[in-house]
């Protein structure tokens, strides 16, 4: 679990203008799912380009399985698929046809793992490839990177105009992916569908990396977080009055912050109020990112 | 794995190139092969079948039997002519007037070959009497000399001082009696109606096989596969060979059987030579479309970069045209013009000297020029190529 798949040392890329990347240090190990993420044109783009070596860095390193990006590209391609952010399908008539030639780009000859995603999404391929909506076209994108089975995604935002419900089947997918060991770094703004598959989770802002955070660490908190409210602001003075917890009070809520080993001894106390809600505030990664963006702001 | 990089040619590649531009390559070759056979047949109708060069040979030949026959009325006062050789039943009288001419002039003027020059003329458009007409001046005006000057007299001398008493240049008059209208529609025929439609083609084609496809992001697919870039430069750079070499083939083929068909005989080798000619421009200008698409990030820099320039070729080569010596002569032109001819690529394209191959003297002018167009092929097609793989792709 320790071999690194992608690392990027120093990468730059700078367009002017504080446009571009700049000294991105990443490092994939095998078999993780890795999260990107930041606001429209921080740098998402650029970084996964340079990684699939269709830009020449301006300074620093890429490479995919030890193999430099820009130098070694089409061998890296043996083991990475690829979904671009901006979905541009040649001009075949359907997606069958497209799907097809891809097929014969790729090698592949056996079409049952193409088969089964296209089930998993629902794909009608045989739609005219140019009539399509946004979120077939995005499905037939999917299908043609995925249908490669080949050990390394790298995913530019792959969930742009699928629905809610598609989105999940396709997490679904990247799950599988994970399941056979797979590595894949996927781009996204979307907080809730890093948050639910991936391992860890980059930020970028401006073309800097802000943070890497591990999800495992913000789903598997150490402290818990409690809003209750009570009856009376009474009630809610005499509890906040209890040291053990050091609660804030604010008229008849308190809030609370403690080690997870104390979520017994909190409960007997509770025991002894009269309250009327208990709300746990969970962090979500929004809530991490946000904090870290402001930090990255200063 | 067992998967291979392609490094030199892209089967699916090329498919996907085939499938997406075939309606174009097919409508353009029709239109292609349709003006060529309309503009050979117009060209089979204009020249009435028989060259002018072969009704000179029997005018000479008629004019020297009425000249004969002339001196002999003079001479014994008999009443020999053309209308009356024509409807006597017995030709004796020819006949001895004839051996009677040749035993004293040294001429072998005999009955069938008065015939055959009466043959040959009445197969052009004008009638025998005009040309007996003509005759009689001539006769007349060989008789006498100039009163004042003592200078001969001619039909062709009273016809200039003619013209050129009305202000007419008499050089343009002969200009225009000995020009060909078919030699100008077949100028035409290997530039605009060649040259045309296989521009359009190369602009598009070019901008379709890598520009686009890097500016719209599709390129993506290819090069997310175990693709080099070179494999696809080398792949659309032969697909931008092959595909005018065949519609070039296809047209030549056509042109070879319509002339064939509707003249009855073919020069092959100057044919053939012509339609190489203009296999070569179009591989240049078609480099250069390459190169542009391979340089250019954005679809329209690199349209407006090939587009504009062959459009220009193309124009500057119509406004050469206008400066070439038949139209000048014509009165149609001005000389100057033809500088245009040195500012395309089309210029370089000497429909003149190629045209003379496979006849006794070959003008080997083309060759220099054509290897100038080969050159500029190559070059553009490398520089692009290399571009090409060194550059950043937005995909």
């Amino acid at each position: 679990m320790s071999d690194t798949i992608i690392k990027t040392e120093g990468l730059t890329k700078d367009y002017g203008y504080g446009r571009g990347i700049f000294d991105i240090n990443l490092e994939i190990k095998k078999g993780e799912v890795f999260g990107y993420v930041g606001t429209n044109g921080s740098g998402k783009t650029t970084t996964i380009r340079s990684m699939m070596g269709f830009i020449k860095p301006d300074g620093g390193s890429s490479s995919i399985l030890g193999l430099d990006s820009w130098k070694k590209a089409p061998e890296i391609m043996k083991d990475v698929s690829y979904i671009p952010g901006e979905i541009a399908f040649p001009s075949l008539p359907t997606g069958t046809a497209f799907l097809k030639s891809q097929a014969e780009y790729l090698g592949v000859t056996d079409y049952t793992y193409m088969n089964h995603i296209i089930e998993m999404l629902q794909l009608d391929p045989t739609a005219n490839l140019k009539r399509m909506s946004k979120g077939m076209k995005q499905k037939t994108a999917i299908v043609a990177a995925l249908m490669g089975e080949k050990d390394i995604l790298v995913l530019d935002e792959p969930t742009t105009g699928l629905d809610p419900l598609m989105r999940d089947s396709f997490l679904d997918l990247i799950r599988e992916e994970k399941a056979k060991g797979h590595t894949v770094f996927m781009s996204s703004h979307i907080f809730e569908e890093i948050e639910e598959v991936c391992d860890r989770v980059a930020m970028i802002k401006d073309g800097k990396i802000v943070d890497v955070a591990n999800l495992y660490d913000l789903r598997h908190s150490k402290t818990k977080d409690y809003t209750i409210t009570f009856n009376s602001s009474d009630e809610a003075a005499k509890f906040a009055s209890h040291t053990q917890l050091s609660p804030t009070l604010e008229k008849d809520t308190c809030r609370v912050v403690f080690p997870k080993t104390d979520i017994n001894e909190f409960f007997a106390i509770l025991k002894g109020y009269s309250i009327c809600s208990l709300h746990e505030n969970k962090i979500t990664l929004e809530d991490y990112f946000i904090k870290m963006y402001e930090k990255g702001a200063k | 794995m067992e998967t291979k990089v392609t490094k030199h040619f892209s089967g699916p590649l090329m498919k996907q190139n085939i499938r997406s531009n075939i309606v174009l390559i097919v409508a353009i070759t029709l239109i292609m092969l349709l003006m060529s056979t309309v503009m050979n047949y117009a060209m089979s109708i204009m020249g009435g079948g028989t060259s002018s060069e072969d009704l000179t040979e029997y005018q000479t030949e008629f004019y020297t039997y009425l000249g004969a026959m002339a001196q002999y009325d003079e001479l014994s006062g008999a009443e020999l002519s053309y209308s009356d050789f024509v409807e006597a039943q017995d030709k004796t009288a020819y006949e001895t007037a004839f051996t009677m001419l040749n035993a004293e002039g040294d001429l072998s003027l005999s009955v069938d070959g008065f015939q055959a020059s009466i043959d040959g003329l009445s197969k052009g458009s004008v009638s025998i009497d005009t040309y007996v007409q003509e005759f009689e001046y001539n006769y007349v005006l060989l008789q006498s000399e100039g009163y004042f000057t003592g200078d001969d007299l001619t039909i062709q001398g009273l016809m200039d001082v003619m013209f050129e008493s009305m202000g007419i240049d008499s050089k343009m008059i002969d200009t225009m009696m000995s020009m060909d209208p078919t030699v100008m529609i077949n100028q035409m025929c290997y530039t605009v109606a060649g040259l045309l439609p296989m521009f359009l083609l190369i602009v598009f084609l070019a901008n379709s096989l890598v520009v686009d496809q890097v500016d719209k992001g599709s390129m993506a697919y290819v090069l997310s596969t175990p693709t080099k870039r070179s494999a696809v430069a080398k792949t659309q750079m032969l697909f931008m060979i092959f595909v005018p070499f065949i519609i070039i083939l296809l047209v030549c083929i056509s042109r070879l059987i319509s002339t064939q068909a509707f003249f009855g005989e073919v020069d092959v080798a100057s044919t053939i030579a012509l339609f190489a000619g203009m296999y070569i421009l179009s591989e240049a200008v078609s480099a250069i479309c390459y190169m542009g698409s391979c340089i250019f990030n954005r679809s329209r820099s690199s349209m407006a970069f090939g587009g504009g320039l062959s459009v220009w070729f193309f124009l500057a080569s119509l406004l050469g045209m206008f400066g070439s010596d038949m139209m000048v002569d014509m009165g149609m032109g001005v000389k100057e013009l033809g500088y245009f001819n040195r500012l395309t690529l089309v210029g370089l394209y000497d429909i003149d000297s190629l045209s003379t191959v496979g006849s006794s003297s070959v003008d080997y002018a083309f060759v220099w020029k054509l290897l100038i167009l080969v050159g500029v092929a190559i070059v553009c097609y490398a520089v692009g190529a290399v571009r090409f793989k060194k550059r950043d792709l937005p995909l």
